[in-house]
């Protein structure tokens, strides 16, 4: 069953074409990474599927519930707002500058979505986040501010808080570039578990060594399409297309 | 009497006067924040109407004199219509410095609301919050730290606008000051009405301070 399907996706920003017949599936468990240039419409691909963009056209599928079917900017999916977060909820994002809640501990920023969303008691809410907050290494700073926090610390607290709503597909948008070079690998080895225990996620990311070893799939945009897709194996070792063969050029 | 003593035998009459001063900048500017809470955020809703709305208010409160707002509400609202009577000035003057308050505050409010970056916003749209409780948990809470010195402010000006209030023949501390300086014709008076001023600003601003502190824990 496939949990993510994207059709025939555009976005203009104005007379902008930033997201040109944008297409692909995602099957459960899958772990898909979307790599590129900068520019080329990765995050904004992945920020339409949790609506914080809205498509200009084309059709995008949340398992089997479909969110978007877009003309020309109107969405002719009539759905109550209700029924659009029930569907929302099957994704969790990690944003690129973490977004952590300033004014809340870490505990806090974990469980203030399962309270006030979901009604869980705050005790509930408090036992399933102590149990996520240890899964990513720091349960000894709960009750610490994020402002206390070192960047990958931040980052891995931004993990807790969307697993705490339990999504279905975890969505990353470049969650390592913010990040001083000797904190990525404790925030990719939180990513690494997380897909090793199954999880669906799609990635958009700089780490090509990540991409290699931990994705099933990678999609390599250009300019706004899917120029290549397949293994990592392929896709790295025996690109296909001239664009895909000079970005891997460039950055490897 | 000496000069000194003098001073002394009119303070209680300047206290009792003070209260009224006191009274009518707390609860103007306490009506004044509920108020210009919802007009900040329906200058940021999305509705056009709404946006309309409020900023022709905050137009109308910033661009005429709170003198002559005070006038109208007291003096020419009964011509317009009888039902519109406010026979205490004390109700009147609380009515026009709430009004005239909630716009500038209004300003404040919307500015801070909108410093508050993005991502936060991002943030809790994706973890399922709706707009008003995204506002309500995460953004709102986020820009009180950044309303307190500004709200200070207000405070501290409203303090000093209330002495508008003698021209409606409302005994403030500004209104006794005069009475009993055309009473005893000594300019002395002022010293200890000042006096008085500069004391309740001096709490003011040491109150918003510690306010600014305890906000800032988490920074």
């Amino acid at each position: 069953m496939s949990m993510i399907k994207v059709e025939n996706v555009y976005k203009n920003f104005g007379t902008l074409e930033v997201l040109k017949d944008v297409s692909f599936t995602v099957e459960a468990g899958e772990v898909v990474c979307i790599i590129g240039p900068s520019g080329a419409g990765k995050s904004t691909i992945l920020r339409s599927l949790n609506h914080l963009e809205k498509i200009t056209s084309g059709k995008i599928w949340i398992e089997n519930d479909l969110l978007d079917d877009r003309k020309d900017g109107v969405n002719l999916v009539k759905l109550s707002s209700a029924e659009r977060a029930s569907i929302l909820l099957k994704t969790g994002m990690v944003f690129q500058r973490f977004n952590l809640f300033p004014h809340k501990t870490v505990l806090e920023n974990v469980t203030l979505s399962p309270i006030h969303v979901k009604g869980l008691t705050k005790d509930k809410a408090e036992t399933l986040a102590k149990d996520i907050i240890s899964r990513v290494g720091l349960a000894d700073k709960i009750n610490e501010y994020p402002s206390r926090l070192s960047g990958g610390q931040q980052q891995r607290v931004a993990i807790a808080r969307a697993l705490a709503m339990e999504p279905e597909i975890m969505l990353f948008d470049e969650p390592t570039s913010a990040l001083d070079p000797e904190l990525v690998g404790e925030v990719l080895n939180v990513m690494k578990k997380l897909a090793e225990s199954g999880m669906t996620m799609i990635v958009v990311t700089h780490e090509m060594s990540f991409a290699r070893e931990v994705a099933d799939r990678i999609l390599f945009m250009f300019d706004g399409s899917i120029c290549e897709e397949g293994k990592p194996d392929e896709i790295f070792n025996n690109p296909k297309n001239e664009r895909t063969r000079n970005f891997l050029k460039s950055v490897l | 009497m000496n000069m000194f003593e003098k001073m002394l035998s009119w303070m209680p009459a300047l206290l009792r006067a003070t209260g009224v001063t006191i009274s009518l900048t707390a609860l103007s500017v306490s009506c004044g924040l509920i108020l210009s809470l919802f007009l900040a955020l329906g200058k940021i809703s999305k509705s056009k109407v709404v946006q309309k709305l409020c900023g022709a208010y905050i137009y109308f409160f910033r661009g005429t004199p709170l003198l002559m707002q005070l006038f109208f509400i007291y003096y020419a609202l009964p011509q317009l219509h009888s039902a519109l009577t406010i026979s205490s000035r004390f109700t009147a003057a609380w009515i026009a410095y709430s009004l005239n308050s909630a716009a500038y505050l209004a300003e404040i409010i919307r500015a801070a609301i909108q410093s508050i970056d993005k991502g936060q916003l991002e943030a809790s749209r994706a973890l399922g919050m709706s707009y008003g409780k995204a506002m309500r948990l995460v953004i709102i809470p986020q820009s009180i730290r950044r309303l307190i010195p500004p709200i200070g402010n207000e405070f501290i000006m409203i303090i000093k606008d209330t002495s508008l209030v003698s021209s409606i023949a409302l005994v403030d501390l500004m209104k006794k000051t005069s009475q009993i300086q055309s009473s005893t014709a000594s300019p002395l008076v002022y010293l200890p009405s000042m006096a008085i001023y500069l004391t309740i600003t001096a709490v003011l601003t040491w109150v918003f301070n510690c306010l600014e502190k305890k906000f800032s824990i988490y920074e």
